[in-house]
């Protein structure tokens, strides 16, 4: 696995131009739905995952096969979402602070239960509304399938603050999800 | 009902990860226990597990076809570009705030201003005897001034700045001196040629944003923004 990135990474730098579009078509589609997901907007999506190919393009030379190559896409993705979104400054934060405390004073709380089957619409809604920091640590632990160890690696936090951004995320969605 | 002492197991318990060694072992197990008899965290365990299951399940979003397109063509732009320029990227840019764009309009009108005067007081004594590096030669030394005290300035503020953003700085003041040192290479070879001078111009007033740029970040960062607001007055002056 590690050697077939090394090796894309090396035919890119060659200039090989089929390379580089391998490599878009392998990432593009789980990249993409985690940018909308992050930034809320299919439009500036577009334009933010343009930034992150063509960052790629010229940091390849710097990739040297210490995390997967998916990894070091994802870590780039995920550092120009949380650039975008404090830039935009149109944060979710608010309208979940309260929530924050909410949620720390009765962590179980009484009936209503959140639906057996959530709704997809319910949950992408509400996926929305999470502060930036567990929305990032929740759409790839829970949505993309990645263990904190890699978590850890992609957002540059350690592996307990992933677990914690994790289970803050999953808490508020169950508040916002009973309402 | 101590709902709380299982609360560092939940997740993993939802996750389906189980224990790692013996006494996590046993805590699994007394969280079961605990669990059976527990209304409130069965129902905590079913929401978040249906959370869970929901989000593993979410439909991908698809990008656009012309998505690629658009990607490949700035490619193709990209690497139409000198090397430096490559090199320095979009991040370049990016760190460029309008304020410091700002004071480098105003340092390069003052340098342009520099450049005419001494061009009028010059005129006259070399009416007849056009000289193609006579224009430049000012103008260099003018950006030759600016980066030097800009420079001074940077290597003073340098240490406000994380080591990371100072390495790419450091890294990108490399790559624009060697641009500068290769035109000043072309210059010498050819004098008269106007692409190898405005190439040396270029390049030097890429290094004055640069710095401006370091000047900037510095301030940001815990720097002294009133210093650098009056080396850049001085500067312009």
């Amino acid at each position: 696995m590690r050697t077939a990135d090394l090796e894309l990474a090396a035919r890119c730098r060659a200039g090989d131009a089929g390379a580089f579009e391998e490599l878009y078509r392998q990432h593009a589609r789980r990249l993409f739905s985690l940018v909308v997901r992050m930034i809320g907007s299919v439009d500036d999506a577009e334009d933010l995952l343009q930034e992150v190919f063509l960052q790629a393009h010229r940091k390849l030379s710097g990739f040297r096969g210490d995390s997967a190559l998916g990894t070091w896409l994802y870590r780039l993705t995920m550092n120009h979402c949380l650039d975008h979104l404090r830039t935009r400054q149109v944060r979710m934060n608010r309208a979940t602070e309260s929530l924050d405390e909410e949620g720390a004073e009765e962590p179980i709380a009484p009936a209503p239960a959140v639906p057996a089957a959530v709704s997809r619409l319910d949950l992408e809604r509400a996926i929305k509304m999470l502060p930036d920091g567990a929305r990032a640590a929740f759409l790839l632990h829970d949505v993309e399938g990645f263990e904190h160890r890699e978590i850890a690696q992609i957002l540059g936090i350690s592996e307990g603050t992933s677990k914690s951004q994790v289970h803050k995320a999953r808490m508020k969605l169950r508040m916002i999800l009973r309402q | 009902m101590n709902c709380e002492l299982y609360d560092d197991l939940l997740d993993d318990y939802v996750d389906g990860v189980r224990a790692t060694d013996h006494r996590r072992d046993e805590r699994f197990a007394a969280f079961e226990h605990h669990l059976a008899g527990c209304t409130g965290c069965q129902a905590l365990v079913a929401d978040l597990t249906s959370i869970r299951l929901a989000a593993s399940t979410l439909d991908a979003h698809i990008p656009p076809p012309r998505l690629w397109a658009t990607i490949a063509s700035s490619i193709e732009e990209q690497q139409r570009q000198p090397w430096w320029k490559r090199q320095l990227g979009g991040a370049f840019s990016a760190w460029v705030p309008p304020a410091v764009a700002a004071s480098i309009a105003l340092l390069l009108v003052a340098a342009g201003w520099n450049v005419w005067q001494q061009g009028r007081v010059e005129t006259p004594q070399q009416v007849g005897t056009p000289q193609p590096e006579a224009e430049s030669v000012p103008a260099e030394q003018h950006y030759e001034q600016a980066i030097a005290g800009l420079q001074q300035l940077a290597d003073a503020q340098n240490g406000a700045l994380d080591p990371e953003t100072r390495a790419v700085l450091t890294k990108n003041l490399a790559v624009i001196d060697r641009a500068i040192n290769e035109s000043r290479a072309a210059l010498a070879q050819e004098p008269a040629s106007t692409l190898a001078q405005e190439s040396l111009l270029e390049a030097l007033e890429t290094k004055v944003a640069l710095l401006q740029d370091t000047v900037a970040l510095a301030s940001d960062t815990g720097g002294t923004p009133d210093e650098a607001t009056g080396a850049a007055k001085e500067l312009n002056q």
